[in-house]
């Protein structure tokens, strides 16, 4: 198990073959992604009932009540209804992360009411009503907002999960840098406060989207990154975050990385570095 | 000459083009024949992406280039007389939603096949949609999202329209990296497109041109 703490993130209806199973009500393929993604390490699953906004409340319950009796682990619900949000909170079971609230008005009061009534984490994105602030201190301020809102509701800071935001680098190739050195801020000016990340953005638009994921997730990891939203089926993505900790000396006497050696994890780097 | 600008703007070769630009003015050539030959570029870096050779980068750069090359040959086209238009397009990123780099796009190729176009910019509220129409009595609108949330902006800015009683005789299409058929009939609008040509097309369609 690595120390990132892992949201998986397949089980998002803005996905086509999730909206196809969640409109057909496919039980299989919902619970298939759910266990493969547990087994595989998550910490939590991402839960988003997607883009038909009337029936996102039954569908969002739907996905809930489907996924629950087949893992042990909690749920992140991932909506920015609150209706939605507040129907899934009555059916999860096991205390969910909420994704999530950010500086807009409307999420701050219709979602950080509902995380303080449950006793919730809370993923807090770093922007707001006008938008994602393009320098580090932009996003700063943005974040002490909110964590300022999120201790007045009584959420205690290591129930926060501060996102940086990443930003395609197809747009901006210096959107990386701004996130690395929003999370090193971040760091420390909340040190209990959890930093949290959705990876796959920074490479959207571009081919080979892999190599960009790994190689950020990696600089992430060096910055203070400690929790992030990926596919943890992702054997590559996954194969790099063991070794980046252990060089990151986080791995004592390398045995996560000797055990993902054990349980193949490898295997197919390996064959390929020998074939090489 | 208008075909190396076509290939040099098409590869990417942003300083020889612009150097082309300045040269083919210093020399007489129309900011027509110029904007012909970026519009030529542009459908060739579309087929690209189509293609999987060229990726958002590449759009982005050619966006830029093609602010710079208008830049340039701007004292020229202001000497031209007032261009006959097929017609105007009202166009712009719904409330909630501050993604811009397709639809400005859309506003440039739009511009430059011969339609009247106003940006509106991102984040645009329903009303200030509604307003606009009244203002500048388009024949389409062009409504831009990325997220999913902007779906819900779609139809709302729709709706709006309609509760103005301006939709009859209006033609909507919408457009965004994840819009589908079924988008388009949740929002309510005509038409949605996968590029900037299908845009184009689009509105050429409902202008009868």
């Amino acid at each position: 198990m690595s120390s990132l703490k892992i949201i998986g993130e397949k089980i998002n209806g803005t996905r086509p073959r999730v909206a196809q199973a969640i409109g057909q009500r496919d039980v299989a393929v919902i619970r298939d992604l759910a266990v493969k993604q547990a087994e595989a390490g998550a910490a939590w699953l991402d839960v988003n009932a997607g883009t038909r906004s009337s029936a996102e409340p039954y569908d969002l319950v739907w996905l809930i009540e489907t996924i629950q009796p087949v893992v042990e682990i909690p749920l992140c619900l991932d909506s920015a209804n609150p209706l939605a949000m507040a129907a899934g909170l009555r059916v999860v079971e096991r205390t969910p992360m909420i994704n999530s609230i950010s500086g807009e008005a409307r999420r701050l009061e219709g979602i950080l009411p509902l995380v303080a009534e449950h006793g919730c984490s809370v993923i807090a994105l770093a922007m707001d009503g006008t938008g994602i602030p393009e320098t580090c201190e932009g996003r700063l301020e943005v974040a002490r907002k909110l964590v300022t809102e999120t201790r007045a509701s009584g959420v205690p800071d290591d129930r926060v999960y501060l996102d940086p935001l990443a930003m395609t680098l197809a747009a901006n190739t210096k959107s990386a840098q701004v996130a690395l050195d929003t999370i090193r801020e971040m760091r420390r000016e909340f040190p209990e406060a959890h930093l949290s990340m959705g990876l796959s953005n920074i490479s959207f638009g571009l081919p080979a989207r892999s190599h960009i994921n790994r190689a950020f997730l990696i600089l992430a990891l060096a910055a203070g990154l400690d929790t992030a939203i990926l596919d943890p089926l992702d054997r590559e993505i996954m194969a790099a975050l063991v070794a980046a900790e252990l060089v990151l000396g986080q791995d004592r006497h390398c045995l996560n990385y000797t055990r993902a050696y054990r349980a193949g994890l490898f295997a197919r780097s390996d064959a390929m570095a020998t074939r090489a | 000459m208008s075909k190396k600008l076509v290939s040099a703007i098409a590869d990417m070769r942003e300083e020889e083009a612009l150097k082309l630009v300045r040269k083919m003015t210093a020399e007489g050539t129309s900011p027509v024949a110029i904007l012909d030959a970026a519009r030529e570029a542009m459908g060739v870096i579309g087929e690209r992406c189509e293609k999987g050779t060229y990726f958002l980068p590449e759009l982005i750069m050619a966006g830029e280039m093609l602010t710079q090359i208008t830049e340039v040959i701007r004292p020229e086209l202001a000497k031209l007389p007032e261009i006959k238009r097929h017609g105007k397009v009202l166009i712009g990123t719904v409330k909630g939603d501050i993604h811009d780099i397709g639809k400005n796009i859309v506003s440039f190729m739009l511009d430059v096949n011969g339609f009247d176009v106003r940006d509106l910019g991102v984040d645009v509220a329903p009303q200030k949609f509604v307003e606009a129409i009244r203002d500048f009595h388009p024949q389409v609108i062009g409504l831009s999202g990325f997220l999913t949330l902007a779906f819900d902006a779609m139809k709302e800015t729709i709706e709006a329209i309609k509760g103005a009683d301006l939709r009859d005789g209006l033609k909507i299409m919408i457009g965004g990296g994840q819009i589908t058929e079924q988008i388009k009939e949740y929002s309510g609008a005509d038409a949605y497109g996968r590029d900037a040509m299908a845009g184009v097309s689009l509105a050429r369609k409902w202008v009868g041109k």
